[in-house]
């Protein structure tokens, strides 16, 4: 046999063998999870089963860590779902034919990888944000904390670039913003201090400069000790001792990441600018409420904030 | 938002925002899990949900009060009665009734730490005193009997002092005070610290020369340190440690052994030591651990002509020198206590804290016990109050202590509590509570005897351990009204509390007495049963911005046979007090208090006399930098004088400026 001949066999069986393997890998949808812990998880399996409501099988969608992405074969599904910063980041470096939705992940880790892979937001790479607006939050404390109007903000280096939008966003409401700066290596206690003493309320926006398992105690106790109670952006500050907590749970997100992804699957664009989540939750901690005098349901007040939201 | 007063102690701070090196935000921000923060002991229970009525002076209430001590600052809580006299004890309060010089029906706390002095028959004047104003965040006043939580000495109520957090207090801050009557006041404090440890030192000294008509000088000195240190997310480590020092001028014209003019000293000390861990998210455990003395010292030379025996008694023999040394009452004593406390709670109907405590206090002194032997008393004590929802607008608080005293022995203190939120914003609270107080180690073994030379000068007290514990039955209605569109608040409290076997001195006849001096001895007996009933209230109004009234009023009847008991207690007593906001930041505070008669503490019937008191104080805000601060002008009593503690002796105006200057 002719070398060509050879040259043609073996690449023959090559190509074949790569057919296979792709097969085997013929995905339609790819979520990378930045790792397999129970958020991440609750995330992929609510993305899958709204795609499975669409009639989407389970084996159409392959699930990888961002581990497992980086030496994973060649993939050619039609959309990547990326869930989580590290996800994102790995999928943002990567040459990728199909859509990338990144999700469970905030605005500002979003615009950071943007910003690292020199990308643009687009129908072929854009996001579903964890952190909820601005806009969100004012309502919530307006609907729960009808009497306050002294909002004390404590803005780190990461969150300082949201400072001015809401500000804008509660002078438009009738709220005043009371507010302290938390640069790096500084105290916290100084600005904090100031916050509680004109503040009614503490809006904790996420920064880990101001906000770690380290600060929170102090924080929580020193806002409890003021009666300034504070409303955060996750149920894990809820069970620590905030008062309330607006948030999206990883199954909602999962849930309207996996109706984006069944859009994009119908050949539908995905929005280039980057969205809020529509739905979410709000926790409440009912001891602290309680001890402060107040009544409060989580669900009748996330009810309230979506028909103000014009949502079913 | 309304009041609430908190369970168990708190914990403070740690200032440094980056300890954890944190990393730049991501999701992990929103979905990591972090330490339980406001746990099941350090919620507190709303003012409209506990068991039992309860004022709280805060720090802005203290500082517009003007008060230089926690004693004066007792009177405007309703049912007090309170002294600035030295002359038995540092200045005592005591609640529905001043029954005797020392005040020893109440329990003090500090951090959770009883102050309450077992020397003499037992007393709260010396724990008033544990710690300077500037270093207290609120006051707690239970009033009314807490035995049920808190154990015998609080038979009828707790005054719960909390000292500032040490967050709170980073960096430093000074106090100073100087004005009529000798009045010289500093105090200054340290804090320092970073995530896992800060701490603070806090030092001061209050002077002035008392009351006028006694053998005034007071010297109060104090060292306060505290650390809150958080070896991990769950728990919680606090050591405090101190010491107070009190030097005061007594007596007066000598009349008889025990009184002529002198001075006389007190120390103490203390380490107390507090664990909590977090077990869950609805369960907590705490220990505590703590250790005090005291000293006391009042030892002075007498001249036996001047108290008349060379000249009353014949035959006076030979050898006995006119002059002596008397030792009147210095000892020591201490204490050591240790408790273990947890708290949990089940669903969102039911909370429960219960524990144990072992107490064991010791009380040394030749001169009250006529022996060397330390007079021990131990207590053991197992408590448990739960607080039930029944429904959302019911809630009931049950609990007892079954406490054991080694001197006389097992009680059982129970108490229910309903609360009911009639509408929002208005409860109305119901319940019944027992309550024993055993005897103090003095009033069972009281053994004072003044001897020169072998011979016998006189027998003042020999108790002879007859008394029992007296106990008392309490049934209360209170009432509770929230009307924020009007700026009113109102907080009532109707009492019945009867006294079974009420512990009294009396003095009786000593068989084969053969002291120089004729004098019958006292002995602690249990006199009459007698109930004390009436109804307090506190009216808070803020008609206009920036400005409050405050009207407290308090009728109380005494109904002993017995005229010095009877009117230990005003049977009305009113207090008005308006604050205001002024322009240019100035703060104005008026008080105006007016008691009807009582008898002095301890004194007797006969000396029955009414108090008027008005006080004025007015503070302009400062700033120092970035220090804030205030300087004020106080007045206290800007009418007549009035008598306090003795008919002789008299409070006059005391005009004083105060500086502050904030951390």
């Amino acid at each position: 046999m002719s070398l060509f001949l050879r040259s043609l066999l073996l690449s023959f069986c090559l190509i074949c063998f790569a057919v296979e393997v792709s097969s085997a890998h013929a995905a339609t949808v790819v979520i990378v999870s930045s790792e397999r812990s129970p958020a991440y998880v609750s995330a992929a399996e609510a993305v899958i089963s709204e795609l499975e409501r669409n009639g989407v099988s389970r084996y159409d969608v392959l699930q990888l860590t961002a581990d497992e992405w980086s030496t994973a074969g060649p993939l050619a599904p039609k959309l990547f779902v990326a869930l989580g910063s590290a996800a994102a980041s790995a999928l943002a470096k990567s040459v990728t034919a199909a859509p990338v939705l990144c999700t469970l992940l905030p605005r500002s880790s979003y615009e950071r990888i943007l910003q690292a892979s020199g990308r643009k937001s687009s129908s072929q790479f854009s996001a579903l944000y964890l952190d909820q607006p601005l806009s969100r939050q004012l309502e919530l404390i307006r609907l729960a904390l009808p009497e306050v109007h002294r909002i004390g903000v404590l803005w780190g280096p990461e969150s300082q670039s949201q400072a001015s939008a809401l500000k804008t966003l509660a002078h438009a409401r009738g709220l005043e913003l009371v507010e302290a700066s938390v640069g790096p290596d500084a105290l916290l206690f100084p600005g904090l201090k100031g916050v509680l003493d004109s503040a009614e309320v503490l809006l904790a926006m996420a920064d880990p400069q101001v906000y770690n398992s380290g600060s929170i105690q102090n924080i929580l106790l020193a806002s409890f000790r003021a009666k300034v109670p504070m409303v955060a952006f996750s149920p894990a500050y809820v069970r620590a001792g905030a008062l309330l907590a607006l948030h999206v749970t990883p199954t909602q997100l999962g849930q309207q990441a996996g109706a984006i992804g069944w859009g994009v699957l119908q050949n539908k664009a995905m929005s280039a600018s980057p969205l809020y989540s529509r739905d979410f939750s709000v926790a409440v901690n009912e001891y602290v409420a309680r001890s402060l005098g107040l009544t409060l349901d989580g669900a009748a007040l996330r009810e309230r904030l979506l028909r103000r939201e014009g949502s079913p | 938002m309304k009041h609430s007063i908190a369970l168990i102690g708190l914990i403070g701070w740690t200032s440094h925002a980056c300890a954890q090196a944190p990393e730049s935000i991501s999701e992990k921000d929103f979905l990591t899990e972090i330490p339980i923060v406001l746990s099941v002991s350090r919620l507190p229970q709303r003012l409209d949900e506990t068991p039992g009525a309860v004022t709280i002076l805060d720090r802005d209430m203290i500082r517009r009060s003007g008060a230089r001590d926690v004693a004066d600052l007792l009177r405007l809580v309703p049912g007090f009665q309170s002294s600035q006299s030295y002359e038995k004890s540092p200045p005592v309060a005591s609640y529905h009734g001043a029954f005797d010089y020392y005040s020893n029906r109440m329990q003090v706390l500090v951090d959770g730490r009883s102050v309450y002095s077992p020397f003499f028959i037992g007393s709260v004047g010396s724990g008033l005193q544990a710690v300077a104003m500037a270093d207290i965040e609120r006051i707690e006043v239970l009033r009314g009997s807490n035995s049920a939580a808190y154990g015998a000495r609080a038979f009828l109520g707790v005054i719960n002092i909390v000292t500032r957090d040490t967050l709170d207090t980073l960096g430093v801050a000074a106090n100073l005070a100087a004005g009529e009557n000798g009045i010289q006041d500093v105090q200054a404090s340290i804090g320092w610290g970073k995530e896992e440890a800060r701490f603070r030192l806090s030092g001061d000294s209050k002077n002035d020369d008392g009351l006028t008509g006694a053998n005034g000088f007071n010297r109060t000195n104090r060292l306060n340190f505290r650390a809150d240190l958080h070896p991990d997310a769950r728990t919680d480590v606090q050591l405090r440690a101190g010491g107070l020092m009190i030097d005061s001028g007594m007596g007066g014209p000598v009349t008889d052994i025990q009184n002529p003019l002198r001075s006389i000293s007190y120390d103490s000390s203390y380490v107390q030591f507090d664990w909590r861990r977090n077990l869950g998210e609805d369960e907590d455990l705490a220990v505590s651990f703590s250790h005090a003395n005291e000293s006391y010292r009042d030892k002075y030379p007498l001249s036996l002509r001047s108290i008349g025996i060379a000249d009353s008694v014949t035959g006076l023999p030979l050898g006995i020198p006119d002059g002596m040394v008397v030792d009147y009452g210095s000892g020591q004593s201490g204490n050591d206590a240790v408790s273990v406390q947890h708290t949990f709670r089940r669903g969102s109907a039911l909370r429960v804290v219960w524990g144990g405590e072992f107490r064991s206090e010791q009380v040394t002194s030749k001169s009250l016990y006529n022996t060397d032997a330390a007079m021990v008393t131990d207590f053991t004590r197992l408590f448990a109050n739960a607080e039930w929802r029944i429904a959302p607008n019911l809630v009931l608080n049950a609990g007892a202590m079954a406490e054991n005293s080694s001197v006389s022995g097992d009680s059982l203190a129970p108490r229910v509590m309903l609360n009911w939120h009639m509408t929002e914003g208005q409860t109305l609270r119901a319940g019944v509570s027992r309550a024993f107080r055993p005897p103090s180690a003095f009033e069972k073994y009281g053994n004072v005897r003044f001897v020169v030379n072998g011979r016998l000068l006189q027998i003042s007290t020999l108790a002879r351990g007859n008394v029992q514990p007296e106990s008392v039955l309490v049934h209360e209605l209170g009432y509770l009204g929230d009307f924020p569109k009007f700026g009113l608040n109102l907080d009532l409290r109707a009492f019945h509390e009867q006294i079974s076997g009420f512990v009294l001195h009396k003095q009786y006849d000593l068989a084969g007495y053969r002291g120089l001096v004729p004098i019958r001895p006292w002995d602690y007996t249990n006199g009459e049963n007698f109930a004390i009933h009436g109804l307090e209230y506190q009216l808070k109004w803020q008609p206009w911005r920036g400005a409050q009234f405050v009207l407290n009023q308090a009728y109380t009847e005494i109904g002993s046979k017995d005229v010095d008991i009877a009117m230990s207690a005003p049977k009305l007593a009113t207090t008005l007090s308006f604050f205001q906001k002024l322009p240019g930041g100035l703060d104005l505070s008026l008080i105006h208090q007016d008691s009807g008669s009582q008898s002095q503490l301890g004194a007797g019937g006969k000396d029955d006399v009414a108090m008027t008191r008005t006080d004025l104080r007015l503070a302009l805000p400062l700033r120092f930098g970035a220090n804030r601060g205030e300087l004020a002008l106080v007045v206290q009593n800007l009418g007549l004088p009035y008598p306090d503690f003795m008919p002789e002796f008299q409070f006059q105006r005391r005009a004083f400026v105060t500086l502050r200057i904030e951390n």
